[in-house]
């Protein structure tokens, strides 16, 4: 019964939500006015923000508890960096799709490029608001997407290793 | 005959002859080529209404029988058509991007694993009631197909929202149009399962109405021209995505 109410009651939001996408998109925005919102982003700042050196200055300075502190403040911050940047990025998607579907070709051919670098900067930021979150619940914590694969491979060479040991330990048991 | 005699009959009717109209206006605009597998899902659609309408309304010729098997190998096909014209729309929503293609092409299928193995697992969890063989394993079937359309369909209007993709009228109409009926669906055939032929009437009722309401959609949006930009843009904003790019990638890369 629990099971057919949690579908019922997922149907109904699933309903809902496209709904809601339905009714935005029947009204599309003036991208000459959207682009009056584009907020101007200090990438200057955010790069102090999360400059690794900067990181290991404070860690070194400041005692541990004071140290996650204002780290997690820092990183709080980066992420509202990030945030406005891709609420930027998103309205100048639908300025670029505008702007692709002109007739002049130097505007259509900006157009396309503008769209391409804003739908990648959606992607990296979500990203990076990943390692962002995770960072400010692990003040400290490096994760880098090289050592998950270096370690990965080094986990299934270990396998690897181990099934061959128990292999050769079982065929030279059978031996004897 | 009385009014719910009618009703029922309208109900059945109705929508496939929109289908028609929906099948000459696809063919006259051209749209088959952009969208096939929608195509052949209207077609087929008309289709199984021309062969079980007939086996349904004349049971002195046809065995009871026969309406099962053939209404089984009608919904297994209809929901084989419908994923594929899931595929078909998102393939033409991302056709210009090919940054999206790539990272959407791995998240569907992440997504289509997930809910698929998410629906078996709820299937051989709960079952379904032993109230007809059959019938029982259609609404399983059923369950697993909508839970796979509906979850896929709200992936999709998700991702295309967070990166900002337009859709052009009809491949939204289309998608609307199937986003709908698989939710409703998704609520029928669950309670299905757990009631069996108890409600039958209603839910039978509830599926022919959306379905009805499903195919006005897509005559709605696929009827009309397709949407042109009503807003010229002469200049673009200045903007520093290069240098955001460039750090947020060495961000990410970064240990």
């Amino acid at each position: 019964m629990i099971v057919v109410l949690a579908l019922v009651v997922l149907a109904a939001l699933a309903l809902v939500f496209m709904f809601r996408v339905a009714r935005g998109h029947a009204k599309p925005a003036d991208p000459q006015r959207l682009s009056q919102a584009i907020r101007a982003v200090d990438v200057e700042a955010f790069r102090n923000l999360i400059d690794p050196a900067e990181e290991d200055f404070l860690r070194k300075s400041l005692a541990p508890a004071q140290y996650r502190a204002v780290q997690r403040q820092r990183l709080r911050a980066a992420v509202e960096y990030v945030s406005c940047a891709a609420q930027n990025a998103a309205i100048l998607v639908a300025v670029g799709d505008a702007a692709r579907r002109s007739p002049d070709p130097t505007i259509a051919a900006a157009g396309e490029k503008l769209v391409d670098s804003a739908v990648r900067l959606r992607l990296y930021a979500f990203q990076a608001k990943g390692k962002l979150y995770i960072g400010i619940l692990l003040p400290g914590t490096r994760i880098s997407p090289s050592a998950l694969v270096e370690n990965y491979e080094r986990m299934t060479g270990l396998v690897f290793q181990l099934s061959r040991l128990e292999y050769a330990a079982r065929t030279g048991a059978s031996s004897v | 005959m009385t009014l719910r005699v009618l009703t029922w009959n309208y109900l059945i009717i109705a929508p496939h002859v929109l289908l028609i109209v929906l099948l000459v206006a696809l063919v006259r605009s051209r749209t088959y080529r952009q969208f096939p597998a929608f195509v052949a899902y209207v077609a087929s659609e008309i289709l199984q209404f021309v062969v079980l309408y007939p086996i349904l309304t004349l049971p002195s010729v046809f065995p009871p029988a026969l309406y099962a098997v053939a209404y089984s190998i009608g919904t297994g096909l209809s929901i084989g058509l419908r994923l594929l014209v899931l595929y078909e729309v998102t393939a033409y929503l991302f056709r210009n991007h090919e940054l999206l293609r790539r990272v959407g092409g791995q998240l569907f299928r992440c997504m289509a694993l997930a809910l698929l193995l998410s629906a078996l697992g709820l299937a051989a969890y709960t079952g379904g009631m032993s109230f007809h063989r059959l019938l029982s394993t259609l609404n399983l079937l059923d369950r697993t197909a909508s839970i796979l359309q509906c979850g896929l369909l709200v992936g999709l209007f998700s991702f295309s929202s967070y990166f900002g993709i337009s859709w052009r009228s009809h491949a939204f109409g289309i998608a609307l149009g199937l986003g709908i009926f698989a939710s409703v669906e998704l609520a029928n055939s669950s309670i299905r399962t757990h009631v069996g032929y108890a409600y039958n009437m209603y839910l039978n009722y509830l599926t022919m109405v959306v379905y009805h309401a499903c195919v006005l959609i897509w005559i709605i949006y696929l009827w009309a021209p397709e949407r042109s930009s009503q807003y010229a843009l002469k200049t673009l904003p200045e903007h520093n995505l290069e240098d955001w790019n460039q750090e947020l990638q060495r961000l990410i890369q970064r240990g």
